[in-house]
């Protein structure tokens, strides 16, 4: 057919979708075989394909996007109501584990002493690095707003350095947190209550990651000039992955940190 | 109907996208990032750290609890008795601390 009669994008043929599953079978089943016969060569398989998949798969809806221009506005309306979805989807995952805390928290069980905290289990001090995290999460969501409102001024200077700062803030979220997890006086074996500080904490600190990665991806293609001023979805995705993050962990703080403690 | 945080949060920059031509918006928050924002960042970062001195230096008495230091299944590395994240200043084992410590 020599053009299209609609707005909207007929997806070609990619093997992408394929190789990521293969990939995440590849994953969960080396996940289990390192766990029974202490071998990671099929887990590390399966993380190598996921991150090529990743990148490869990324890299062509970029193509398709910027270059050849198929993200017209219907086309990027579905995008926004998918990046909703998912991040919806994410709240709901993170909902499981604040269960799992309240579950044991409000009703501690006679075996833990019958008390929140456990007996024998010393908090972090919620007034210390973990508040300092909070300042840091918030401020990254000042300046990816400050980074947001100059793309659309066409500020390019502006865009690189606040979403460079907002970047830094994230990585400096991070090196605390693994500072915070070497230094805390208990472990993810410490019963219900280092399993769930962990788990949920350590998921969010996994999310933490993969926003800034998102962020640090928008500042390689911001430097390339791929976002205009009415048009940066790529951005605004990252960007409420971002807040979703930041919000997350405002739970976590007053949850887990503050009224666990 | 009620709004999940995450949807409100999403509201709200959506709104503000949709606001592009308000001139002034990127001076607005990069005034904020500097004068609020990262001074509130450096303000807990001093409270950390004055903090950090005030600390003894000591760990509490190893108590046994049964429910505490839970090992029903090795982890796949070492020896199977240490958890990832493993600090033998402040992490004892279920038989208690680690050697000659501090």
């Amino acid at each position: 057919m020599a053009h299209q009669a609609h707005a909207y994008h007929m997806v070609d043929p990619s093997p992408w979708p394929l190789t990521g599953a293969i990939a995440a079978l590849l994953m969960t089943s080396g996940l289990a075989i390192w766990f029974h016969f202490h071998s990671t060569m099929l887990m590390t398989l399966g993380l190598v394909l996921t991150l090529l998949t990743m990148y490869q798969w990324w890299r062509d809806i970029i193509r398709e996007g910027t270059f050849q221009g198929h993200h017209t506005p219907p086309v990027q309306k579905g995008l926004r109501y998918g990046m909703i979805l998912f991040i919806t989807s994410e709240v709901f995952f993170f909902l499981g584990f604040f269960w799992a805390f309240y579950h044991s928290s409000l009703a501690p069980t006679p075996e833990l002493g019958g008390c929140w905290p456990p007996t024998g289990i010393i908090p972090l001090d919620p007034f210390e690095v973990p508040l300092l995290n909070t300042a840091v999460l918030l401020a990254s969501g000042v300046t990816v707003t400050w980074a947001h409102h100059s793309i659309m001024e066409g500020e390019r200077k502006q865009t690189i350095q606040s979403l460079a700062l907002t970047i830094l803030l994230g990585f400096y979220f991070t090196a605390l947190q693994a500072m915070e997890y070497y230094e805390a006086p208990f472990t993810i074996a410490d019963g219900v209550y280092g399993s769930t500080f962990f788990v949920a904490t350590g998921f969010h600190g996994l999310h933490v990651i993969i926003g800034s990665t998102f962020l640090a991806v928008c500042l390689l293609r911001q430097i390339q000039y791929h976002f205009t001023s009415e048009h940066h979805f790529g951005f605004e995705a990252a960007a409420w992955y971002w807040h979703f993050v930041d919000v997350v962990w405002l739970f976590l703080y007053v949850s887990i940190y503050w009224w666990g403690s | 109907m009620a709004m999940s945080p995450t949807a409100m949060v999403a509201r709200r920059a959506l709104a503000a996208a949709s606001q592009g031509s308000h001139e002034g918006g990127a001076r607005t928050w990069k005034i904020l990032s500097f004068v609020l924002a990262l001074p509130g960042v450096g303000v807990c970062m001093a409270n950390v750290y004055m903090k950090m001195q005030a600390h003894s230096h000591d760990h509490p008495e190893f108590v046994p609890y049964p429910h505490l230091r839970i090992r029903t299944k090795p982890w796949p590395w070492s020896d199977g008795n240490h958890s990832l994240f493993h600090n033998s200043h402040t992490n004892p084992l279920p038989t208690g601390y680690e050697g000659p410590h501090h």
